[in-house]
């Protein structure tokens, strides 16, 4: 009888195991299918330029399902980069926690990852449909990339399956196999994003360097420009081409694509955006998972799972700062390629029709940075021994916040302005306050901020704890003196930034600013970990003490990461303006303007609203299912007896 | 029971006040009257919300006012719209035409990201256009306020004003693309800054379906009359220099005595190949484009000069094309490495002086370096020196300083200590120092490097549109726009016919 009920166990659990890839393959499959099918069905749909798709229009249609798309995919591709460096920690500290955490983690993965194949069948759909000449177009080019990306998403599913399911299979020995299928999971992860990054960014950037053509595209340009221009010599024709002149991949009149795919796909913002949405992506999928942290948290009915989800909102946050703060860097990177890609396109992302739309996302980033500097502080307020930090935090809130409103400050306000009010000023500046809407004082605000979120989490990280190195008072100064004299040097810089030309400012000035801040963040911290490692403790951090606060706060910022990819992904798109492909094809549809910011913000906010409700529907399947859990445990357990 | 519908009205308060501000539907009124916008009935229900709800509730509320909160911000701040969507323009009111250019300048168009109109604000990437409508008619010789304008707005590298570089885009390429009457639209709005709206249609100076050029063959900007236009080719003296089929080169001595009589191009058929907007360059600036075979030269070769016109140039030779005194020509073969270095004073804009090769020593090596000028900036200069390329300051180079005394003699050296001013100047002259006096220097020339010079000009006189009056221009480029070789045959033939019957 015993023997025949376990059998029956046996067989519910397997059927239970693979039920859920099953369901899995279902979005996939649908996905395979559209992305195979994408250039046949817009090929036959070619006649008709655009469909209108009812109610809301296109665009919206197009732009919900991507930017939620997108979010999806990233929490997906966030999350798994993090669970195996957790599992990693848990592996070599031997500490079950750690492994607990990450496995729970990629469990609101696999989720999330059916949402997110759904949605990406959804919006290929809606692409097809709406604009078959631009998908005609596009997968014309894009194509042999496409069938790559079907095979790195087969791969990405089944290691998904093999990581998530064969967690508590590939323990022990086999632990080892078990982070490489983590890492492997982050590499088809990662080359998939990167793929799909190279369409949309071509989109925007249909161009490469002179320097990066392969002989035979040099060769295709070069008549393709002598045909354009009947009379024109080989050497008119190559008149101030250097290697870093900007080469378009299309014959400018007929807009026939002379280039390779690979050329297609290494366009000028590629790399920029490959490497910014991985950093943001792991900011991002800590932010989420904090909030998750956060909600357990708030609702938990013991110490125990308090403690545990206050650990687990600590180590989402931590994982998000820790790509937060390179994050304004790599944004800085990629607004620098769009101006050298096209100055035009520059002056009109920062300097006009988005130029507001920055200060929106320095009201975002404020709140991102001044939120997570309030966690960190609420967070030693449960640590013995912390106090001793709590009198530099007025100064530290302090130059945070003239940062904040640094980067907030408008360049002009001219429009914001009455006559009187800009004759008061004697201008579209205030007189003094018109500094700071300069880039120089928003790159010196900003690498200042960093530096301060940095002393915070230096704070955190001591509290509770007493150095025994015998060299600790040199190590305090000489960190104390990285810290003083580096941010000396970076406002000097700044000031500096005031009176050269933008040329020095941009590839200069900038750069060494933020060599800066990056310096000090590796050299502080190789200190601090020798300073501290055979430190005492003096107090201990007592976890599940946080207030509530505070994971309001986690909930804040993780909003606040969705709203401004949201933002950002209006402004990256936005800048092509009327067209699919910039210079290439213009968008003819009755969509063809950029929307007011006012009206994206909109758009903006149904979006969150959407995702977070699907989010917070994968969260309580979550708890719904680990409740089914804990009582069928019993349950089985009494029928077995 | 109360709390309990007090919460669950809050919460429908709360949702339904959300997707009303996200949608922008108007203040719900009461009594006809707007009771308050929903922004502050969000605000309301969420303070009920968060006050009478438990912890997820709550958490729910809060997630939602941070979400509208970002959404509220944005609509504070001020936003341009490119949503425009003009399919005709109604000139039966001037005003309306220029508030829809207006709101191109400011969106679409982007104007306003480099340009301001307001005389108070600091200098901009590109002028301020204040009273731009009444000072474009000022701005060119020869352009009236709306032919500048359309100018300037097609091709707007023609006409730069001066203090400001290159930056503008053509705005009818893309990324701004904008079509012709949004174009048409925003020179109206420019003309009513301080000016008069012309409703006058336009044909584009552009080939919309070429983005590859820019002056089509185009109808004259300017319309006048060909018969007085003839009139000013002969009187202005341009007969003294081009030929015309039909009529006579006035004798020598019968033309203007201010200008030299040069070989010019033929301009019979000169509208059957190039277009008015060619035309127009070339009268406007002379030197814009020089007509090959056709270019005045001045080179120095062997210690002689030569000056006349450049017959033809390859990478290796010259052919220059000089006139004796007694009206006798002769063609001169030059290599190019046999034409003399000349000193140069200020290394500025080398390329567009004509140098093509340079000589100089940096202020930190012996030796000087030579070669060919590839690439020119303000500060520096690369050469192509052997296989390779060296890149040297403009600034850091050894001077010469060229000394004549009054004796007549000439000493060149670099300076070792001392200035003109002092008392006693030392030289280094050929690896030994010398002492100067510098009361006895006549005349002294600094001498930064050496170059090989070759810099083509137009014989045309650069003041030449200077002299024309606006209707002579206008009348000029309508006989111009005649000379198609066609119709001069056409004209010349009854003419001919007339004089053999006569005869």
């Amino acid at each position: 009888m015993r023997q025949h009920q376990q059998t029956r166990l046996d067989i519910r659990g397997v059927a239970c195991r693979f039920k859920k890839p099953l369901l899995l393959l279902v979005p996939l499959i649908l996905l395979i299918l559209l992305q195979t099918l994408a250039p046949a069905v817009a090929q036959d749909m070619s006649e008709a330029e655009y469909r209108p798709f009812p109610k809301i229009g296109s665009r919206n249609a197009a732009w919900i399902a991507a930017q939620l798309h997108l979010l999806f995919g990233s929490f997906i591709l966030g999350v798994p980069m993090f669970a195996v460096i957790i599992e990693f920690i848990g592996w070599k500290t031997k500490d079950a926690r750690y492994d607990r955490m990450a496995q729970e983690f990629i469990k609101l993965c696999m989720g999330a990852f059916s949402t997110t194949a759904l949605l990406g069948g959804v919006l290929v759909f809606i692409l097809i449909w709406c604009y078959p000449k631009v998908m005609s177009k596009l997968s014309g080019i894009f194509g042999p990339t496409m069938i790559f990306y079907v095979v790195l998403f087969f791969g990405e599913t089944f290691t998904l399956y093999l990581y998530s399911y064969g967690w508590d299979k590939m323990q022990g020995r086999h632990k080892g196999w078990h982070l490489f299928l983590g890492v492997l999971l982050n590499v088809f992860g990662t080359a998939i994003m990167f793929v799909s990054n190279s369409w949309l960014t071509y989109q925007t950037s249909p161009g490469t360097q002179y320097g990066k053509l392969s002989d035979t595209t040099r060769q295709s340009w070069l008549e393709s420009k002598l045909a354009q221009n009947p009379g024109m010599t080989q050497t008119e024709a190559m008149e101030g081409i250097t290697d870093a002149t900007v080469i378009p991949l299309h014959n400018e009149t007929t807009g026939e694509f002379l280039a390779t795919v690979w050329e297609a796909v290494n366009n000028f913002t590629w790399m920029p955006v490959n490497i910014h949405r991985l950093i943001g992506n792991i900011a991002f999928g800590g932010s989420i998972v904090a909030a998750y942290a956060a909600f357990r948290f708030l609702v938990a009915k013991t110490k125990e799972d308090r403690a545990h989800y206050d650990w687990m909102g600590y180590t989402g946050n931590f994982i998000a700062l820790c790509g937060l703060i390179p994050l304004p860097f790599a944004g800085y990177w990629l607004g620098r390629e769009i101006y050298m890609f096209n100055n035009t396109m520059g002056i009109n992302m920062m300097g006009s029709l988005f130029s507001w739309l920055f200060i929106i996302q320095a009201v975002m980033i404020g709140v991102l940075f001044i939120g997570a500097n309030y966690y960190l502080w609420s967070g030693m307020g449960r640590i013995d021994g912390a106090q001793i930090y709590a009198r530099y935090r007025p100064y530290m809130i302090a130059i945070i916040v003239i940062c904040v409103a640094i980067w907030m400050t408008p360049r002009t306000l001219s429009k914001i302005s009455t006559s009187s009010e800009l004759s008061a000023m004697g201008g579209a500046n205030h007189p003094h306050l018109g500094l700071f809407g300069l880039m120089t004082a928003k790159n010196t605000a900003v690498n200042i901020i960093i530096l301060t979120t940095f002393l915070s989490f230096l704070f955190y990280r001591r509290s509770g704890k007493s150095p025994t190195a015998s060299w600790k008072k040199v190590g305090n100064i000489a960190i104390s003196s990285i810290f003083f004299f580096s941010a000396v040097s970076i406002v000097v810089i700044g000031i500096v930034g005031f009176t050269v030309p933008t040329d020095l400012r941009v590839n200069v000035l900038t750069p060494y600013q933020v060599l800066i801040a990056l310096v000090v963040m590796v050299a502080v911290t190789i200190i601090d970990i020798f300073m501290y490692r055979k430190a005492t403790m003096s107090g201990t951090i007592k976890w599940g003490e946080m207030t509530d606060r505070s994971q309001y706060v986690l909930i804040l910022l993780a909003i606040t990461f969705t709203s401004l990819m949201g933002l950002m992904g209006y402004a990256r798109s936005g800048l092509r303006e009327a067209w699919h492909i910039f210079g290439v094809m213009q968008d003819t549809s009755p969509d063809a303007f950029t929307p007011l910011l006012s009206e994206a913000v909109n758009i903006v906010a149904i979006i969150m609203v959407i995702f977070f409700a699907l989010v917070g529907f994968i969260f309580w399947l979550g708890l719904w299912g680990e409740k089914k859990k804990q009582q069928a445990v019993p349950t089985e357990m009494e029928e077995a007896d | 029971m109360s709390k309990t519908v007090v919460k669950v009205a809050s919460l429908i308060l709360m949702v339904v006040s959300f997707i009303a501000y996200i949608a922008g539907v108007s203040a719900f009124p009461i009594a006809s009257e707007n009771l308050l916008p929903w922004s502050v009935w969000f605000i309301i229900s969420v303070v009920v919300n968060i006050i009478v709800w438990s912890s997820v509730m709550k958490l729910l509320t809060f997630s939602l006012a941070v979400i509208w909160f970002y959404a509220f911000v944005a609509g504070l701040v001020p936003e341009s719209s490119t949503a425009i969507n003009l399919t005709s323009l109604d000139w039966s009111d001037p005003e309306s035409v220029a508030e829809q250019g207006a709101a191109i300048f400011n969106g679409k168009g982007q104007c306003s990201a480099c340009h301001t109109v307001d005389p108070s604000a600091p200098k901009g990437r590109c002028p301020d256009l204040t009273d731009i409508g009444a000072n474009a008619a000022n701005r060119q010789p020869g352009l009236d306020a709306k032919t500048y304008l359309i100018e300037s707005l097609y091709e707007p590298a023609n006409y730069l004003v001066p203090g400001y570089g290159k930056i503008m885009p053509e705005i009818w390429k893309a990324p701004i693309a904008l079509s012709k009457l949004e174009i048409e639209a925003v020179i109206a709005y420019l003309q009513s800054q301080g000016g008069e709206i012309d409703p006058t249609p336009y044909d584009e100076p552009i080939d919309r379906a070429d983005p590859g050029t820019v002056a089509a063959a185009l109808p004259p900007l300017l319309t006048g009359d060909p018969a007085l236009g003839k009139k000013v080719f002969v009187s202005a003296a341009c007969i003294s220099c081009h030929a015309v089929k039909g009529i006579e080169s006035p004798a020598a001595g019968e033309g203007s005595q201010d200008f030299e009589v040069v070989t010019a191009p033929d301009l019979s058929e000169i509208a059957a190949f190039n277009d008015m907007r060619y035309l127009e360059e070339s009268i406007l600036k002379p030197g814009a484009q020089i007509v090959s075979g056709y270019g005045a030269v001045t080179v120095k070769a062997n210690g002689a000069t030569f000056q006349g016109t450049l017959v033809s140039q390859d990478t290796e030779q010259i052919v220059v094309r000089t006139k004796k005194a007694s009206g006798e020509e002769e063609e001169h073969t030059i290599l190019l490495t046999e034409l003399d270095e000349e000193p140069i004073e200020e290394l500025a804009n080398l390329k567009a002086n004509g140098y093509f090769t340079l000589t100089l020593t940096p202020a930190d090596a012996d030796a000087s370096v030579s070669g060919e000028i590839v690439e020119e900036t303000e500060d520096s200069v690369t050469l192509k020196v052997g296989d390779g390329t060296q890149t040297l300051s403009k600034t850091d180079v050894k001077t010469l300083l060229t000394i004549v005394n009054f004796d007549g003699d000439e000493i060149v050296g670099s300076v070792v200590s001392g200035t003109l001013d002092d008392d006693e100047l030392v030289l280094n002259v050929d690896g030994s120092e010398e002492v100067i006096d510098t009361f006895d220097i006549e005349d002294s020339v600094f001498t930064r490097a050496f170059g090989k010079k070759l810099l083509v000009t137009s014989p045309m006189p650069e003041n030449f549109p200077l002299l024309l009056s606006v209707s002579d221009l206008s009348n000029l480029l309508a006989f111009l726009s005649t000379l198609t070789g066609a119709a001069a045959t056409a004209e010349a033939t009854p003419a001919d016919a007339t004089e053999t019957s006569a005869e």
